[in-house]
């Protein structure tokens, strides 16, 4: 199904979206706030003229919060657990990139393949991601390109939405995308054989735009693999402070702390809850008898990187990455995930 | 006007003599116009030393780092280490002398005057400069001379220099072993505090209103925690997870452990380690403003952090990091310290 | 029937063994009546109160929060009240800034001499919190 959407009618296919008629959506769309892009819950008005936000809308799927199940104890009794699974509240997520776009699917490779995480799935199955091709790289440090994605992927994607100026190519890539489309009624009209053509046009020039390059990804895997002693990570992750950022912005990271948040009184009384957490806090290895074995910043800045570039690679086929450059962007310190991965795969010894 | 090649010659000279073990400072990023640490351990390295608007972080950081892995490594360090120091950074290294982190003869200052321009704030530049790309940046008097794919920009620095840098007062090192630049203090472009009395002169409810939506959207990445050179507990006391222990930790040492915060990155308990926080850090945070320009999400972080300092100078007197031998803000009273507020 | 239940502010107390923790005793012993809002917690010193116990306090629910010790001079410790006195500008000025009642926390220096001082503190303070109504801007969200 591909459609056209005038731009000034973006509102009302939002509206439409959200109204009960059209089975109540949820509509999120990227706002500036606080001198951000971030996802926010829209009834009607939204723009789509965002770079790209600093949040992942890894989110939807994969809350900062989750809390798995309850638990109270009675005095003389077992403890009550009831579990607490996420509403099944639909949402439609609007302006994704193709690179958080593919953090989809790596994300259901994590929590939906060989084992189902039921939260993740609950909420996994009422996203719908409603894309933005980007019709050249919305930052200076994107580099899709170079790990397999591209500026006009579908990949992870319901609907694919292209920008023409004063309109848009809309076209439905899942059952949920044309549903979503089907929603908005006499908003999309038909596109047309030169709509076809002009997107035709503007998805060839955006992939010809030129980008930040990982010169040797295919090579990484082995080379990063044989470089895991090198004193290069040291020298690399010497001015890494440590902080979360890399991994909590990234549309894959996904590693989470599970903690039990009990009411300070009597009776016992709480909830079992999942949080993100990170790779890069100096004790996110911390063992129990106070050894370390990620203890320096290249250790920890190595697992970073092999995780995307090595580890997931032979788990999956794919690399775990969908260059997004948030992690370079918005690093402190400028470690440059870029930069160490060719500096690595072009180390010799 | 700083010559970055009289920077770089001192650098040689001290790591060839044996005189400096490394020198923290400043060279080019692989990201195009950011400067990023760099630490230069050889002579030859030396070249890589820069100097421009870019070089807005606090490397004093990096000598707590040292201090600890030289500690964790428990060999004798040898020759000391060597850091450029802006005027701001300069008082965060006499605050961890204050503090006795490391000696003064284990830390060679080359100070860095930014001579009253300050550092730029890429989120104001990024305003000016409405989506060109800039690819350098340089000083030029009382201008940043901007490089973009669509030419060089010039800006008066006061447009686009971080709002710390307009309110500063000690824009010159001055505690150093040696000193580049001219100082220029006295030259302060805004009032001290200037943008905390803006925000004050709001009523309470308002100034509720926008610190809980601050407040709602931190993630606990604890970047403003991670970057800030005061910062240095091995055991952070709101961070559940950075409880050091050992073989003989008892898993009853382990399990009663006080737990003040949960890990959720929720309103209440954001609220508290970002208030412990400003606590921890009164009379000692210098007011660098790497917590608020590492916050990837735009949390103003360094208000907090100047009210301590507002109610630190105006109520008890006190400046953090002016002097070595000087005393800590919470462990030490004045006779004259206000009391009406108590019943 | 059902009763409407009046709102009854929590208070947190912190008190210094030495001089208020005492001068609640006497209040006791002298069988002085005031309010029963708020839950004691002994101190060596109010030198030694953290900001993290006022900000604990708070996030677990109280409405208000009480830091009471020796009179300035009269210290135990000798100098443990001088440093509260700063550390407490410092907790209150913060609390104040980000929008919080100023009313929700305050300090007192109560001998143990003053029992009656201390029953009129506690009076005094769960009448000031009464119009706030409960505290619910630091409290951590009790969640189904």
């Amino acid at each position: 199904m591909e459609k056209i959407l005038e731009k000034k009618r973006i509102d009302d296919w939002i509206a439409a979206l959200a109204a009960k008629s059209q089975g109540e959506w949820e509509v999120h769309a990227p706002a500036l706030q606080d001198g951000i892009w971030t996802y926010q819950p829209v009834s009607g008005a939204a723009r789509l003229d965002h770079p790209n936000t600093r949040q992942s809308p890894k989110e939807f799927a994969f809350p900062q919060r989750e809390v798995y199940f309850s638990f109270e104890q009675i005095k003389g009794e077992p403890p009550k657990l009831t579990q607490i699974l996420p509403k099944e509240t639909r949402h439609a997520v609007f302006g994704v990139r193709p690179c958080d776009g593919r953090g989809v699917p790596r994300m259901d490779k994590v929590f939906n393949d060989h084992v189902e995480d039921t939260y993740y799935t609950t909420r996994r199955r009422n996203v719908a991601y409603v894309g933005l091709a980007c019709n050249k790289p919305p930052n200076a440090t994107c580099f899709c390109l170079s790990v397999g994605g591209s500026p006009v992927s579908t990949d992870g994607l319901d609907v694919q939405m292209t920008d023409l100026g004063d309109r848009y190519f809309v076209k439905a890539i899942t059952e949920t995308g044309k549903a979503l489309m089907m929603a908005g009624g006499n908003l999309l009209a038909e596109a047309a054989a030169a709509d076809q053509k002009q997107v035709k046009q503007v998805h060839a020039d955006a992939v010809a735009y030129p980008q930040r390059k990982i010169n040797d990804p295919d090579g990484a895997p082995a080379k990063l693999k044989a470089n895991f002693k090198s004193p290069l990570w040291e020298e690399m992750a010497r001015a890494c402070i440590g902080c979360g950022i890399c991994t909590f912005l990234c549309p894959t990271c996904h590693c989470f702390d599970i903690n039990d948040e009990v009411q300070n009184k009597a009776p016992l009384k709480g909830q079992r809850v999942r949080t993100w957490d990170n790779c890069q806090f100096p004790d996110f290895t911390m063992h129990s008898s106070g050894h370390n074995p990620r203890e320096n910043t290249g250790d920890r800045l190595r697992q970073r990187v092999n995780h995307k570039f090595q580890y997931f690679h032979e788990n999956f086929g794919m690399h775990q990455c969908t260059g997004c450059g948030r992690c370079v962007s918005e690093c402190p310190v400028g470690i440059d995930i870029v930069a160490v991965v060719n500096k690595v795969t072009e180390h010799v010894g | 006007m700083i010559n970055i090649q009289d920077i770089r010659d001192t650098a040689r000279d001290m790591l060839a003599k044996g005189e400096v073990r490394t020198v923290i400072g400043y060279r080019r990023g692989s990201r195009g116009m950011p400067a990023e640490p760099a630490f230069i351990t050889s002579p030859e390295q030396a070249d890589e030393l820069i100097w421009d608007p870019t070089c807005y972080h606090n490397l004093s950081l990096y000598l707590v780092h040292d201090s600890k892995i030289q500690a964790h490594l428990r060999k004798d360090t040898g020759a000391p280490i060597g850091i450029i120091a802006k005027g701001c950074d300069a008082r965060s290294v006499v605050v961890l002398m204050q503090e006795h982190y490391f000696k003064r003869e284990d830390v060679y200052i080359i100070g860095v005057s930014c001579e009253g321009t300050g550092v730029l704030d890429e989120r104001k530049l990024a305003a000016q400069l409405n989506g060109v790309q800039p690819t350098l940046a340089a000083f030029d008097g009382d201008d940043f001379v901007i490089t973009t794919a669509e030419g060089e920009k010039r800006l008066s620095a006061r447009d686009v220099m971080a709002d710390r840098c307009l309110e500063c007062r000690t824009p010159f090192p001055k505690e150093h072993n040696a000193v580049f630049g001219e100082d220029k203090t006295g030259r302060q472009l805004a009032e001290p505090f200037a943008a905390l009395t803006r925000f004050e002169a709001q009523a309470s409810s308002e100034r509720w209103d926008i610190w809980s939506h601050h407040f709602d959207r931190c993630m606990r990445c604890f970047a403003c925690r991670s970057v800030c050179p005061m910062c240095y507990c091995e055991e952070c006391v709101v961070d559940s997870i950075t409880f050091p222990v050992t073989a003989q930790t008892s898993a009853a040492e382990k399990a009663d452990r006080v737990r003040w915060i949960e890990r959720s990155a929720t309103r209440s308990e954001n609220i508290t380690y970002l208030l412990t926080r400003a606590m921890h850090l009164a009379g000692r945070c210098t007011d660098c403003g790497e917590c608020d320009r590492a916050c990837p999400v735009n949390i103003p972080i360094r208000m907090l952090n100047n009210k301590m300092e507002r109610e630190a100078r105006e109520k008890f007197g006190f400046e953090p990091g002016a002097s070595i031998g000087g005393s800590s803000l919470v462990a030490s009273f004045l006779d004259s310290d206000p009391g009406e507020f108590i019943r | 029937m059902s009763e409407q239940q009046a709102y009854e502010p929590k208070i947190v107390a912190f008190l210094c063994k030495w001089c208020s923790s005492a001068g609640s005793d006497l209040a006791g012993v002298s069988r002085i009546q005031y309010p029963a809002n708020a839950t004691p917690i002994t101190i060596p010193c109010t030198g030694a109160v953290s900001p993290m116990y006022i900000l604990s306090a708070f996030n677990k629910g109280a409405d208000g929060v009480l830091v009471s010790g020796c009179h300035i001079g009269d210290c135990h410790y000798i100098e443990g009240n001088f440093l509260a006195r700063r550390k407490m500008q410092l907790i209150m000025e913060l609390l104040g800034f980000i929008g919080v009642e100023p009313n929700r926390f305050r300090m007192s220096w109560v001998s143990a001499a003053e029992g009656a001082k201390f029953a009129q503190v506690i009076t005094d303070f769960v009448e000031d919190l009464k119009p706030l109504g409960p505290q619910d801007k630091l409290r951590k969200a009790e969640r189904a």
